[in-house]
């Protein structure tokens, strides 16, 4: 069965982007574009692996990130924070990886392949 | 003198008898006594001067007679009578003070030289007493004559201090430093020959080296000694003079002077040099003239000084302004200044004239102020307290610099400093979604994915727009440009404006209903500029309608209204809306409420343009209910000098 991937970003091209890239390589997708809408879709969709950007409108990536892990189903999800904001790396501390746009695509792949796995072995 | 009394004393009576004779017929009174022990008796009663006593007698011998009348009656002399033989004991009478000795058988010229010698000793003797007597007296006489000596030479060191001083003057005049070269004075020091001592430095740059040269010599006409000068007139009077004189100059010319005259008198009160001190009219019209000057040249300074200047009392009032002030502001003098400079009621806070009056430190503070033609300047504000000659503070002078321009540059800068950070964020975006949309291409491409490659060319599409639209307004920004007016008919150009948003409200899906009368009269805009804010508006409109809710329907309607001497445009939305602390910012530099997708730039310069029309922008918004922006526009801009750079300050 393929993971699923939430991505969450405010500008909806970025979203295409990434859904159209992590589709390509056989993860399974869904969308939000803000904080409050992104919770709601991972109630409903209970994705394996988030990506995130950090401001947005209505509510900013780490309170949603807060949020979302004090659900039980979420508490060790991992998340992949991508954001073109200076000094993020210590936005969400247990992020997986901080990843500054503009962004390689192989290596979000190379990045997310590696979450999985690990989540995996759990 | 009186008869001096005689003791005789002998136990021969012959002796007494004969020698008594004698003694008298010396001129002497004569008592005797035939033993010691009987003269002792005799001698409380009779006082005699002179006592002359045999030395061996019975019962008390003449030894100890000599030795009990010493003892108890030292002034009385005592004679010893001496026979033959007994030398030893008449020397060792002397011993006991005995005055002299006789050797029997007595020789009358020898008693007589005798007699008269211890007379004379008697004599001596009263003299010393009579000394000793006064001896008080005398010792109270010498101590008046000390203290008056004394005093009289105190104040011959009074004299002589004061001589010091003034020689130590005249020391000065001629070393050319201290006080008297400070003077605009001729200063010389003439000696009691009427021979010039000694000059300062200026008379010796007015009148030449004069030392040693007649004192009268400097004067012009007062050579002979009918014509006696001020000099001479001081040794011979004693007193000060003052005259109006003429000294020679050192090339010929008359210099008139006012002369005063001091003679400086030595120790024993005789005049030994005269201070001569003379102003020199014309140097001390020079004087007056470089301080009109002087005084002239602070003024204009004051008047002429870039700032505004006001000398303050402590109850708020301004005493003196300068011309710059008196220019700006409607009657300074007398009023406070909180009224008349900054247009209030009460004082300012933290007034920093206040601040000085109370610890005398210059303040500095920041202020705007708003000048008669209404113009408004911000204010670099100096105080610095004015004190008189006791050291109090009196009055606060105030100074205040022009510092708008600066402020503005200051704030451009802040601005740009701030666009590039803002911008490098926005622009890593947009570059992210240009990598998206070329992948997208490359991959529906790769996979022949039609609808893909469809998809992917919309989005880049939209990218650039906001790539472009962002680079425009950063140049737009950078550019600080002036409106061009020109008379437009407002109902076209509303029309033509609106017509521009009509593909991009079809794209969002929203309904866009126009209302502009076609015939509105004409209006005098910048019409680039003035389309590019109205534009903006719009487009915010359509923008507010995303995401959508799809049970909604979104249209925005744009009105236009004729109001006479003004034109009012109105843009609603039903779209997001604002909250409040959203609605107050949006004016704002750098702010948006699009994420990423907006550079904060837009409705700055929107609202920029219109306020240089002269314009004003009202806005109602509510949240989730949608947004009205209306615009007033003047059909002729009241176009303001320079637009604040960044109306968030």
């Amino acid at each position: 069965m393929p993971k699923k991937i939430m991505v969450v970003d405010d500008d909806p091209y970025i979203v295409d982007y990434l859904v159209n890239v992590f589709e390509d390589h056989g993860y399974l997708t869904c969308r939000a574009s803000d904080g409050l809408s992104a919770y709601d879709v991972a109630m409903a969709e209970n994705p394996d692996l988030i990506t995130l950007d950090l401001e947005m409108p209505n509510e900013w990536g780490p309170r949603f990130y807060r949020r979302l892990t004090q659900e039980d189903q979420f508490a060790e999800i991992p998340v992949i924070v991508i954001s073109g904001l200076p000094g993020i790396h210590m936005a969400i501390k247990r992020a997986v990886a901080t990843i500054k746009k503009p962004f390689d695509p192989t290596e979000v792949i190379e990045i997310v392949r590696k979450a999985l796995s690990e989540t995996d072995e759990d | 003198m009186s008869k001096k009394k005689l003791l005789l004393v002998d136990d021969e009576e012959g002796i007494r008898r004969f020698l008594g004779l004698t003694l008298m017929d010396l001129g002497y009174d004569v008592e005797t006594a035939d033993n010691g022990e009987s003269a002792l008796k005799l001698i409380e009663k009779v006082n005699p001067a002179v006592i002359l006593t045999d030395i061996k007698m019975p019962r008390m011998d003449g030894i100890e007679l000599l030795k009990a009348v010493k003892a108890d009656h030292p002034h009385i002399e005592v004679i010893m009578l001496t026979g033959h033989g007994d030398l030893d004991l008449a020397i060792e009478s002397l011993k006991f003070e005995a005055a002299d000795f006789i050797t029997k058988p007595i020789d009358d010229e020898v008693l007589e030289i005798s007699l008269s010698r211890v007379m004379e000793k008697i004599q001596l003797k009263d003299q010393v007493r009579e000394y000793t007597e006064n001896l008080e007296r005398l010792v109270e006489e010498k101590t008046q004559r000390i203290v008056e000596l004394e005093r009289q030479n105190a104040a011959a060191q009074v004299v002589e201090g004061l001589s010091e001083v003034l020689s130590s003057a005249a020391h000065e005049v001629e070393t050319g430093s201290g006080l008297f070269n400070e003077l605009p004075c001729l200063v010389s020091i003439h000696n009691r020959y009427l021979e010039i001592v000694a000059t300062n430095e200026l008379l010796k740059e007015r009148l030449g080296d004069v030392v040693g040269m007649n004192s009268f010599d400097i004067y012009s006409d007062r050579e002979s000694a009918g014509n006696a000068c001020p000099v001479q007139l001081t040794f011979k009077t004693g007193k000060g003079q003052r005259s109006k004189e003429n000294f020679i100059g050192k090339d010929g010319e008359e210099i008139p002077v006012t002369v005063y005259t001091a003679p400086l008198p030595n120790k024993n009160g005789d005049i030994e040099l005269v201070l001569d001190i003379s102003v020199d009219m014309t140097e001390l019209k020079r004087l007056n003239d470089e301080l009109l000057e002087t005084q002239y040249k602070f003024q204009r300074l004051f008047d002429e000084a870039p700032c505004y200047i006001s000398v303050q009392n402590p109850d708020y009032t301004i005493a003196e302004v300068n011309r710059r002030f008196k220019e700006d502001f409607d009657e300074p003098i007398g009023a406070p200044c909180y009224a008349s400079y900054k247009h209030r009621d009460k004082p300012c806070e933290k007034c920093p004239v206040q601040r000085t009056f109370n610890d005398g430190e210059t303040h500095q503070t920041e202020t705007v102020v708003t000048t008669r033609t209404g113009e408004q300047k911000n204010m670099l504000v100096w105080s610095a307290p004015i004190r008189n000659a006791y050291g109090e503070i009196k009055q606060v002078m105030e100074m205040s610099t022009d510092i708008t321009e600066i402020r503005r540059l200051q704030d451009h800068l802040t601005s740009l400093g701030f666009m590039l950070g803002s911008m490098s964020h926005g622009v890593k975006g947009m570059l992210t979604a240009l990598d998206g949309g070329i992948y997208r291409l490359e991959s529906g491409l790769r996979k022949n994915d039609q609808e893909r490659v469809g998809e992917a060319t919309a989005a880049l599409k939209n990218v650039v727009g906001r790539v472009k639209k962002m680079v425009l307004d950063i140049l737009y920004y950078a550019k600080s440009r002036e409106i061009e007016v020109e008379s437009v008919p407002a109902g076209h150009f509303l029309q033509d404006t609106a017509a521009l948003i009509v593909p991009k409200a079809a794209a969002a899906n929203v309904k866009y209903n126009v209302d502009i009368p076609e015939d509105m009269g004409e209006i005098k805009i910048d019409p680039s500029s003035m389309s590019a804010a109205i534009v903006n508006f719009l487009e915010n409109a359509v923008d507010a309608c995303e995401p959508r809710l799809s049970s909604r329907e979104y249209c925005i309607n744009v009105t236009g209204r004729d109001l006479g001497d003004k034109i009012e445009i109105t843009i609603s939305d039903n779209g997001a809306g604002m909250d409040r602390e959203t609605k107050e910012k949006i004016f704002t530099l750098f702010f948006s409420s699009k994420g990423r997708r907006g550079t904060g730039i837009g409705l700055f310069i929107s609202n920029q343009t219109i306020e240089q029309h002269g314009g004003s922008i009202k806005v109602e918004s509510k949240p989730r209910e949608g947004t009205t922006f209306s615009i007033l526009l003047p059909r002729k801009p009241e176009i303001k000098k320079q637009p604040k750079a960044c109306p968030c300050t």
